[in-house]
């Protein structure tokens, strides 16, 4: 290391002011000084690294001449991304899951959106966030289970509080003063985190009808979802269905544009919301 | 005696001085930066050209745009693009950036903007942010690398959802089965719903 250069310093330091304790003092003082500039080189030249690889690109996109310091320079962000090719995913339903989106997209813009800005202008949002709670409240038995399952404890007695709470104060789940009064927020967990969090693979993707972007785990998770959905009681299943396509319509009416402003920063849009939704639910799962 | 000097020299030159509250730094800049923007969007007076204007140059200087467009490129692609490419490219990518960046702004309301704090990881910094909107919380990270004397930044999460990594396998895909012009394209092309209708 370059430490030899420090210690000779000293000794000829000490040497020409023989040993007092002052006379230390004052090579402490002087290493204290110039070390400072010497750690910091150290420990940033890294950095400098980065910051001349930065700086050999020029600051106006006109001034472009080379690639010189790409090198370095992309080493440092390019671990954190990894190599685009070796992330492609396993994609076997691809050509499904593109036509499924393009339909997805039109029944979204054709009449999911027309009737979510009818219903919205009719029904003001007071209501509809009610309306939303109401839904959100009715889905406890989901989170409570997939907390459990996950043995997140905390969760789930937050989920249970805020069930009692909301379904009693909050009249049937309608208002929420477990978050608003107490500070409860929901855990929202499903069947997929749960199978995420016990080391299931996400499987390839699939494109759900209507439901939009998916993955063989989380499609098959939809099944005890159901089951645990208080909704899915309802008879007969066409009721069941209208219910929870009113859910649906409720909740889009809360959202409108939000879709719309997320395609704008798509290329290509099916790969763009694949890999969105596969980041968004690594994510979910690792909490 | 003479021990205990070299003792004291060593940890003296090999212990770096107290971590230069980096972290900290961030904090500041980054709540500085978004308490601007948000008493911007919250200024009914200002018509949307003026607001537009004056976000873009309280963020310009924080977000390093044309690292993020190099980025989104990657190693693979970007060193392979000639020099007319590469201008034409972090043109239209730069703009890119900053539209979406702005249509963002467009669906704001009134949300509450909530601050975590800063977490060094690595050379870097990353500090989440988290908007509350009506109904839910949108976890919003935003990720900062040292640049000469200034933190900027290179890639914001979005409940988990990377713009740069995103870019970067969408460029992939495109530049796998077709050329640079295709990408460029691509990118001139508005998105299909160009003229988004937002009326919340």
């Amino acid at each position: 290391m370059g430490g030899t250069w420090p210690f000779r310093q000293v000794a000829f330091f000490m040497r020409i002011f023989q040993k007092s304790w002052l006379h230390i003092l004052f090579a402490i003082l002087f290493i204290l000084l110039s070390s400072q500039n010497i750690s910091a080189f150290v420990r940033e030249n890294g950095t400098l690294i980065v910051e001349v690889a930065l700086n050999s690109f020029p600051s106006e996109a006109v001034h472009i001449q080379d690639n010189v310091g790409d090198e370095d320079f992309f080493d440092n962000f390019e671990d954190e991304f990894g190599d685009p090719s070796e992330n492609e995913p396993f994609d076997p339903l691809s050509g499904y899951n593109r036509v499924m989106t393009t339909f997805n997209d039109k029944f979204y813009f054709w009449l999911v959106k027309p009737v979510a800005k009818g219903y919205k202008f009719v029904v003001p949002e007071g209501g509809r966030l009610a309306v939303n709670r109401f839904f959100k409240n009715l889905l406890f038995p989901v989170r409570f289970i997939n907390n459990s399952l996950q043995l997140k404890a905390r969760a789930a007695g937050v989920e249970l509080s805020r069930f009692c709470i909301n379904s009693t104060v909050g009249i049937l789940g309608l208002w929420d003063p477990a978050k608003d009064w107490l500070e409860l927020e929901a855990y929202p967990e499903d069947f997929g985190q749960t199978l995420g969090h016990y080391g299931v693979g996400s499987g390839f993707h699939v494109v759900l009808p209507i439901l939009g972007p998916s993955n063989l785990r989380d499609s098959i998770s939809l099944i005890p979802d159901y089951f645990l959905e208080p909704v899915s009681l309802i008879e007969p299943d066409l009721d069941e269905l209208a219910v929870k396509s009113y859910d649906k319509l409720n909740y889009t009416s809360l959202h409108i544009g939000e879709y719309e402003s997320l395609k704008k920063d798509a290329v290509d849009l099916y790969p763009f919301l694949r890999d969105a939704y596969e980041q968004n639910r690594k994510k979910k799962v690792k909490e | 005696m003479k021990k205990l000097v070299y003792c004291i020299l060593f940890l003296i030159v090999f212990c770096p001085p107290a971590a230069a509250g980096k972290t900290g730094d961030v904090e500041i800049l980054l709540k500085e930066k978004i308490d601007k923007v948000l008493d911007l969007l919250r200024d009914k007076n200002l018509d949307k050209k003026q607001r537009n204007e004056g976000i873009l140059e309280i963020v310009d200087p924080m977000f390093d745009f044309k690292l993020m467009a190099k980025l989104s490129l990657g190693k693979k692609h970007w060193p392979g693009l000639n020099k007319d490419e590469k201008n034409e490219y972090l043109e239209l990518f730069v703009k890119r950036m900053k539209e979406s960046y702005l249509e963002k702004m467009d669906l704001y309301t009134d949300e509450d903007m909530v601050y975590d704090e800063a977490k060094a990881v690595g050379k870097k910094v990353h500090m989440k942010t988290y908007l509350a909107s009506r109904d839910n919380k949108l976890e919003m990270l935003y990720k900062f690398y040292r640049s000469g004397e200034r933190w900027k930044v290179y890639d914001v999460e979005i409940e988990g959802v990377s713009i740069i990594q995103t870019y970067r396998s969408q460029f992939d895909g495109v530049l796998r089965d077709g050329t640079v012009a295709d990408l460029i394209a691509k990118l001139k092309k508005p998105g299909e719903f160009s003229s988004v209708e937002v009326n919340n």
